[in-house]
């Protein structure tokens, strides 16, 4: 649902009376609301859903607010997903710092990293989110001939011809790349003149995203991984313009996830239901991760192109290719140290 | 200078607080109307219901899914429920489109200890203690096809496997289409410098001594000696489970996504991929072409 449309669904509302007679209910409720909190919280399930307004940032929350905060969601969201649905709070792992190795001259482009990540990590299914991308782009092809050098544009023009171009050719470039797409679809991949590129939340170590929060939403966790408290996220989207990856994702609409589908093992700060108006992003999935599993995006990988593990373990797999591959990260010109490195054999 | 950052600074801080204060109201207040909704008929969660099922066909008739993991036809693996009873978790969930394992419920499924590596005393001494594979042998085509093991058609050792010399194969041409042009070590190697003359059930390696099927990773690594310790240190190939150096992984074997006969025309088989994402809302296919001369479809 768009913006414009929540702004009209609520003018409508006012029209004939309902948003005004929910909002007096609700400000009538926020006092039960904060009576209640204090006495007994989370004693029913419409105080629960207040209580979660009148919650605070998750960093600042005290153990048992947090225990409280959980219990509420667990309770909703089994209502909800007519299963146990379990929302942990499992603290980060100490001395790891998490870093992600993919090799591109590996990935095939097949995309189950993509759907692998949708599974894992309970995104709405319409409107369709997706924390991966993978581009795809042209292998150099070298059509260009030396003689063509001094052709370059403009040559002709019905105005006069304003001398050639040169020492370039505007037109057609040497070797050319062409376009960087991700709506590709062959009947299989790899295809012989295509490469792919991944793309997904680099976990920056100096995060624009978190910098550009105006809330403190976004932050990162002692891993390095960039997470959100989604009940503090106010949808204001700066991080989204801020990240230069596009790994941000906005809930337009109000999230459709189908019973069967749910993943009902989430994390707080991962992978649990997201509500409409809030980001969200890759997390390495904290859920797993924090657990010791691999993100699902490693094991759904079927040429073994993703690779992860603790970059302060000099024997782990991403230490290892550090140390013995050629290595480099994406712009890294925008100085925020993701922890994301792409390499090649 | 500094002080005018400290103006616009506190400009921003105002407006945004005023983003903030009016962004939880605009956002917790149709939240509250909707589970105010939802308690009182259940109409917000049979709509879910609804939508479910088309969504996930695969999903329904869990028992008969069969899914493969890295080459199509030659790594199939039966999808089966509630592995994981804690979370209702499958073993594996597939792409209804193609087939493909997605995603792992329970990434030790069907696995067996690794068994004893070679040491090397190097670097790529890793830890196999771990280490589980999932056994290649009950895949192989003609145990699929005939359930028969290779020695029973190949008894003992045959003296035509003395010379590099293949010929034209009468049968396994699903295997192998043209023996004569094995696409595999261009030339310099025939069958018999990888399968056991001696015991067609097994592997040799290249001092003659057996090897199963499912550690072909022993055969293969005495050419591709370079990747073989990439594999070791954990460089090359896949592994599930977890991501602790030394923790418990599943190891994916040469074979597993690695043709050997046809290894040349292609290191890796090609596969369909998963559907491409949803274009932007208002953003038809046809404006996509236009936009893009790769776009389509
Ligand atoms: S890639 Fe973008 S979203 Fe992820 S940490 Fe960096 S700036 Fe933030
Ligand atoms: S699953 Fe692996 S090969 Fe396929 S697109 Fe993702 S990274 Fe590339």
């Amino acid at each position: 649902m768009s913006e414009d449309k929540r702004k009209k669904d609520i003018a409508e509302g006012q029209d004939d009376g309902k948003a005004k007679e929910s909002r007096r209910d609700f400000l009538k409720k926020l006092g039960v609301a904060t009576a209640a909190t204090t006495v007994a919280p989370a004693a029913t399930a419409k105080a629960g859903s207040i209580a979660e307004a009148l919650q605070t940032h998750f960093r600042l929350m005290s153990d048992d607010e947090k225990k409280n905060a959980i219990a509420r969601l667990e309770k909703r969201y089994t209502e909800q997903f007519s299963k146990q649905v379990t929302v942990a709070d499992t603290p980060a792992p100490e001395g790891v710092l998490f870093g992600y190795a993919l090799n591109i001259s590996k990935c095939i482009g097949c995309r189950r990293c993509v759907e692998a990540c949708v599974r894992e990590n309970n995104q709405s299914r319409d409107p369709a989110i997706q924390w991966i991308r993978v581009l795809r782009m042209e292998r150099g092809n070298n059509t260009f001939e030396l003689k063509e050098l001094n052709e370059g544009s403009p040559s002709s023009n019905p105005l006069g011809d304003y001398g050639i171009q040169s020492g370039g050719h505007a037109d057609k470039h040497v070797g050319l790349s062409g376009s960087t797409e991700h709506y590709y679809e062959p009947e299989q991949v790899p295809e012989d003149d295509a490469i792919y590129f991944p793309v997904q939340c680099q976990q920056c170590e100096d995060p624009a995203c978190v910098k550009a929060c105006p809330v403190r939403a976004t932050f990162r966790d002692p891993n390095g991984i960039v997470v959100i408290d989604y009940n503090w996220c106010i949808g204001c989207r700066m991080c989204q313009l801020a990240c230069p990856y596009w790994a941000r994702r906005f809930n337009w609409g109000e999230p459709v996830l189908p019973n069967e589908d749910m993943n009902p093992k989430t994390h707080y700060l991962g992978n649990r239901p997201r509500m409409r108006g809030v980001m969200e992003k890759c997390t390495f999935c904290l859920q797993r991760v924090r657990d010791g599993r691999y993100p699902a995006c490693v094991e759904a990988c079927p040429v073994g192109a993703r690779k992860f593990g603790n970059l302060l373990d000099p024997k782990s797999e991403v230490r290892k290719i550090l140390a013995t591959k050629k290595v480099f990260r994406f712009k890294e010109e925008f100085n925020t140290d993701p922890k994301f490195f792409y390499y090649m054999d | 200078m500094i002080s005018a950052r400290k103006y616009v600074r506190a400009a921003i801080f105002f407006g945004l607080f005023a983003l903030v204060t009016g962004g939880l109201l605009f956002q917790q207040m149709p939240e509250e109307a909707v589970a105010q909704d939802a308690a009182q008929d259940d109409s917000g969660s049979a709509a879910v219901q609804e939508a479910a099922p088309d969504a996930t066909p695969a999903t329904s008739n869990a028992a008969s899914v069969e899914c493969y993991e890295s080459i199509k036809d030659a790594t199939k693996l039966p999808k089966v429920d509630n592995v994981v009873p804690k979370y209702g978790y499958p073993n594996v969930k597939c792409s209804p489109t193609t087939g493909a394992v997605l995603w792992y419920g329970d990434p030790y499924y069907g696995t067996e200890p690794m068994g004893e590596m070679p040491k090397f005393n190097d670097k790529t001494d890793g830890d196999f203690a771990q280490a589980v594979i999932r056994p290649r042998v009950e895949h192989l085509k003609t145990l699929i096809q005939t359930n028969m093991q290779c020695s029973s058609c190949h008894p003992g050792a045959d003296p035509a496997t003395q010379q590099n010399d293949p010929r034209q194969l009468m049968m396994h041409q699903d295997i192998i289409a043209d023996a004569q042009n094995l696409q595999h070590g261009r030339g310099a190697i025939w069958c018999f410098d990888c399968h056991n003359a001696a015991n067609r059930d097994t592997l040799a390696d290249q001092q003659g001594n057996e090897v199963s099927f499912n550690e072909s990773q022993k055969v293969c690594g005495s050419c591709h000696g370079d990747i073989y310790s990439d594999w070791r240190m954990g460089l090359h190939g896949k592994r599930t489970g977890e991501w602790k150096v030394g923790g418990k992984k599943r190891w994916w074997t040469c074979t597993e996504c690695h043709n050997p006969h046809t290894v040349q025309e292609h290191r890796f088989q090609p596969i369909k991929p998963e559907p491409p994402p949803a274009l932007p809302r208002g953003m038809s296919e046809d404006d996509f072409k236009g936009a893009d001369e790769h776009g389509g479809h």
